[in-house]
């Protein structure tokens, strides 16, 4: 090559090499100049407005910036875990079922709350954003207050008081008309076992026991008890009266409520809306109790707000912890970021407020109700319960109940290991 | 330097394509050249700076490393054929090449709920998360001393007492020098403490988070937010010198066990552990333990059966219908191939919902139009379920392969056929002889990518059946799971929780069976080039 042809190119690489350089200045510039302290949230849509309006609040008079970053509810935990640091939230929102696999894997930070402001809150509530194996901290402060209850369409049916009446009108009304559905509860082909724990609860089954120091123990699995499998012949005769039926999924149940073909149907506060617009005139009820000595009780969904690991690297924790613990936790906070997402407020000062009649008939059915296992162990009983419950109430060929769960449990404990 | 070997035909009309290429070649051509080139150069910088500054000196390394490698190739002589290659080559690498690397370096690491920290984090926060509240909580504001020293004036919550604490310790203060203001911030009454402005509160979170009065017996008091501080005790003591951590109430020691925690001769583990290399015991697994073992074979037989019957039956309906429409001079026939290329059209996840729908055992249409007796149980049968599932990846699948057939039917000479026919053969005979080798050459990679992408087609069991109904082995895959599906269940929902780890290995094993099959195929496919 000769020399001036080698001098040309090098006379072509210099702009190309300027222009580079500048980019590089601008970058590094760029990312030194912000300062201020900036806590970002990651929420769910529903809440997004309440939760700007709500920690803006707390920014405005602490003197901070807040950055309010919208994700789909169950990609939270997830992303939490390959989030980039600088990136990633210093508080989310969350459910309490979470907590213990956020804990384990030292994603969420221990959280102290003063005592009066931990008596405005129900002991489950807090006990449910709770965990260790060894010494057990509050991960989260709860917020809003979720369960299932029993709707009754009261022109189809009378709202029973015992078990036997709630079975009997819901098989004469299933009898009625070919298409009508007993108990509209929905499972489908994964099962269910969120909407399926009044039943399970109410045959005195449970699915982790407490050890002494009152922790769940993941070795003490009760979906096979031995006082449940002596009520277990009980749902063999549910499957074979065609009171609960596993093909009833999601949509199909709630279609059926909706067209008047099912006079019963579990569900929980998301359907307010679609209640409130319905036409029909219901109500909702708590579950009647099917065994002497057992309570059919929903499962309590407890969703609040944690301060992530990465406050720390952000040096925002303390901005977090005062965000977290004391401002969210207020009465006004709570009603406001509840209300966003149509649940009931964890704050007993703000769950006083609550005027929504629908909420409120939820509220009652939720009495005696137990919180979601929050321990990371629960995540292989989902679909082992609801599928148990597939299997046994799937109509002609259905497992006896006894085998099914008998299975389901040794599967649970070969899983957990 | 390119040069016109010889001068067009007076008559040459250069296309429009042709005379956009003219133009970038020459002055304006190399102008283009340098301007996308400094871009390139520019937003390289840019990112190597980013990197750089948020410390990933590895991949500031190799984005460097890219750049120049497509410098050199744009501005050396002699390596213009690189420059087909490289840029692909860059993509290559990056969207496959580096996740392929992290699946396999995953596959040998304990990864899973409980092992996500680094071991230095892990520690930290099995200290943070042992201490237990002793349940005397403060009232708290920073302040500084007359030479400028942090300190934390504490309002004892319960007892109202007030004390300053430090790195020393706590020391009492009189009565009414702390008082709360009407926001229930902490105010000093006396001089000798300054409350740290709250404008500055936020910048002092590192010093803050770090701060530790000790009290008696080891426990001591930190800062909670800015306005509140608690006692906490430790629980666990870490030692560096032999990395070991001790229970302070019974001495129990917990040692690195080598699987990323640290354990107790009882085998109690400490929360969190951390991501650790733990050699082949995930591929074993595979191999060894009987939880995953069985369902991997079942899943595997299962996965092939579906893979190779839904590509059978698209072609073979697809085949059909592309000969059946391609007879000449049939009426509607626009109307029927615009009819049968419908399923294509709308998006699979939509028609994969509407399925589920249609096939419910109880309450779908399709059991309600079946005459009696007909009716299945076409999700909730483990049976059943797999024939729903080949069934409708067929539906899906059909007018593909029946547009692809149309299309090699008409690269067929007709002069072949035709000779085939003088010479005595059947239509039959023709089909088999002639017309199906033929099109086969064109058609069989087709058939192979097929394959490949229904051996791993999520969506379709995910969203038709979500792998069920359940098996009566014990484990995570359903009836209908396929290797694929199998593999994001053992991820996400795995005894304690997700295990990426145990995923990994899985899921190199599903590249490994892909790939064999698919260039088994491939070999398979050339000797039948061989017939042209």
């Amino acid at each position: 090559m000769s020399s001036t042809r080698m001098l040309r190119r090098i006379g072509l690489i210099a702009p190309v090499a300027a222009l580079a350089a500048i980019a590089a200045i601008t970058a590094s510039a760029a990312t030194g100049a912000s300062k201020a302290t900036v806590v970002r949230i990651w929420t769910d849509a529903d809440r997004k407005v309440a939760v700007e309006k709500v920690a803006g609040a707390w920014a405005a008079s602490r003197g901070v910036e807040v950055e309010v970053v919208q994700k789909e509810f169950g990609k939270i935990r997830d992303d939490l875990k390959t989030v980039q640091p600088e990136t990633a939230p210093d508080v989310i929102v969350g459910a309490h079922d979470w907590t213990g696999q956020l804990a384990a894997d030292g994603s969420v930070l221990p959280l102290v709350v003063s005592k009066a402001t931990l008596k405005a809150f129900p002991g489950y509530s807090t006990n449910a954003f709770s965990y260790g194996t060894a010494v057990k901290r509050l991960y989260g402060v709860p917020v809003a207050l979720e369960n299932i209850g029993l709707v009754v369409n009261k022109r189809l049916a009378t709202v029973p008081k015992t078990f036997k009446q709630l079975e009997t009108s819901a098989l004469k009304f299933q009898k009625k008309a070919a298409g009508n559905i007993g108990i509209a509860v929905p499972q489908g082909a994964a099962g269910d076992a969120y909407h399926m724990y009044p039943f399970f609860s109410g045959l005195c089954g449970y699915i982790f026991g407490n050890n002494k120091a009152g922790n769940l123990d993941p070795s003490d699995i009760g979906v096979a008890n031995v006082k449940f499998l002596r009520n277990a012949k009980l749902i063999d005769g549910w499957n074979k009266s065609g009171l609960i039926n596993s093909k009833v999924d999601y949509g199909v149940g709630k279609d059926a409520f909706l067209k008047g073909n099912a006079a019963f149907w579990i569900t929980g506060p998301w359907e307010s809306d679609t209640l409130k617009k319905s036409g029909l005139k219901y109500t909702i009820t708590s579950f009647p109790e099917i065994v002497p000595g057992c309570k059919s009780v929903p499962f309590l969904g407890v969703q609040g707000f944690m301060v992530t690991k990465f406050s720390t690297v952000h040096g925002t924790e303390s901005a977090a912890k005062d965000l977290v613990a004391g401002y969210l936790t207020r009465s006004d906070s709570q009603q406001a970021l509840a209300a966003a997402n149509g649940r009931f407020p964890a704050n007993t000062d703000a769950g006083k407020l609550v005027k929504d009649p629908v909420l409120k008939l939820f509220g009652k059915a939720s009495v005696g109700g137990v919180p979601m296992p929050n321990i990371p162990q629960m995540s292989s009983v989902w679909s082992e319960l609801g599928g148990a419950w597939v299997k046994s109430t799937k109509g002609a060929g259905a497992t006896p109940a006894r085998a099914s769960f008998v299975s389901a449990s040794r599967n649970i404990a070969n899983k957990i290991g | 330097m390119t040069t016109v070997p010889t001068a067009p035909p007076s008559d040459y009309a250069p296309s429009l394509l042709a005379r956009t290429i003219a133009a970038f070649s020459g002055g304006t051509g190399r102008a283009a050249k340098l301007v996308g080139l400094a871009l390139v150069n520019a937003l390289a910088f840019w990112a190597i700076a980013e990197l750089l500054t948020q410390s990933r000196g590895l991949w500031a390394l190799i984005t460097l490393a890219a750049l120049l490698a497509l410098d050199a190739v744009y501005f050396l002589p002699g390596l213009v054929p690189a420059k087909f290659i490289l840029p692909g080559t860059i993509f290559l690498i990056a969207y496959l090449v580096i996740p392929i690397f992290f699946t396999v370096i995953t596959a040998f690491q304990v990864y899973s709920t409980g092992h996500v920290l680094t071991k230095d984090e892990a520690i930290s926060a099995v200290q943070t998360q042992s201490l237990q509240p002793t349940g005397v909580s403060f009232l708290m504001s920073p302040a500084r001393t007359a030479d400028g020293t942090l300190v934390l004036l504490l309002l004892d919550e319960e007892t109202g007492k007030g004390a300053v604490g430090d790195g020393d310790g706590l020391r009492p203060l009189p009565d009414g020098t702390l008082e709360t203001d009407a926001n229930g911030v902490v105010q000093s009454t006396s001089a000798d403490y300054t409350l740290v402005p709250a404008s500055e509160l936020f910048s002092l979170d590192t010093q803050l988070a770090r701060y530790v009065v000790p009290t008696e017996d080891g426990a001591a008091i930190r800062p909670e937010g800015v306005q509140t501080a608690v006692e906490l005790k430790p629980t666990l003591s870490y030692d560096e010198r032999t990395d070991t951590f001790t229970n302070i109430e019974t001495g129990t020691v917990f040692t690195d066990n080598g699987k990323g925690s640290y354990a107790a001769a009882d085998g109690t583990e400490l929360e969190p552990g951390w991501r650790e290399f733990i050699g082949w015991t995930n591929i074993g697994a595979v191999f060894s333990d009987p939880l995953v073992r069985g369902p991997f074979l079942r899943t595997l037989a299962w996965t092939i059966v579906f893979a190779v019957s839904s590509v059978f039956f698209s072609f073979a309906i697809g085949l059909f219908l592309a000969i059946a429409l391609d007879k000449p001079g049939m009426r509607f026939r626009r109307l029927y191939r615009s009819l049968l290329v419908i399923p294509y059209a709308i998006p699979g996840f939509l028609m994969l919902l509407v399925w589920a729908g249609l096939l419910n055992d109880d309450f779908g249409v399709i059991n309600k139009l079946l005459p009696g007796g007909l009716d299945r149980p076409w999700l909730f049968d483990p049976f059943w379920a797999k024939v729903s599932v080949i069934m409708v990846t067929t539906w899906l699948t059909v007018p593909y392969f029946m547009l692809v057939s149309m299309g090699a039917l008409q690269s067929i000479p007709s002069e072949l056929t035709e000779a085939a026919r003088v010479d005595g053969a059947g239509r039959l005979q023709i089909f088999r002889k002639v017309t199906l080798p033929l099109l086969m050459i064109v058609v069989a990679p087709l058939l192979i990518a097929s394959f490949a992408f229904n051996f791993n087609n999520f969506n379709n069991i995910y969203l038709l059946t979500a792998g069920g109904p359940a098996a009566e082995d014990q484990s995570v895959a359903g009836a209908t799971d396929i290797l694929i599906s199998y593999t994001y269940k053992l991820a996400f929902q795995a005894g304690k929780g997700q295990d990426y780890g145990l995923a990994s290995a899985v899921s190199i094993f599903v590249f490994l069976i892909v790939a064999s099959i698919s260039a088994l195929a491939f070999w398979r496919t050339k000797a039948l080039e061989g017939v042209r």
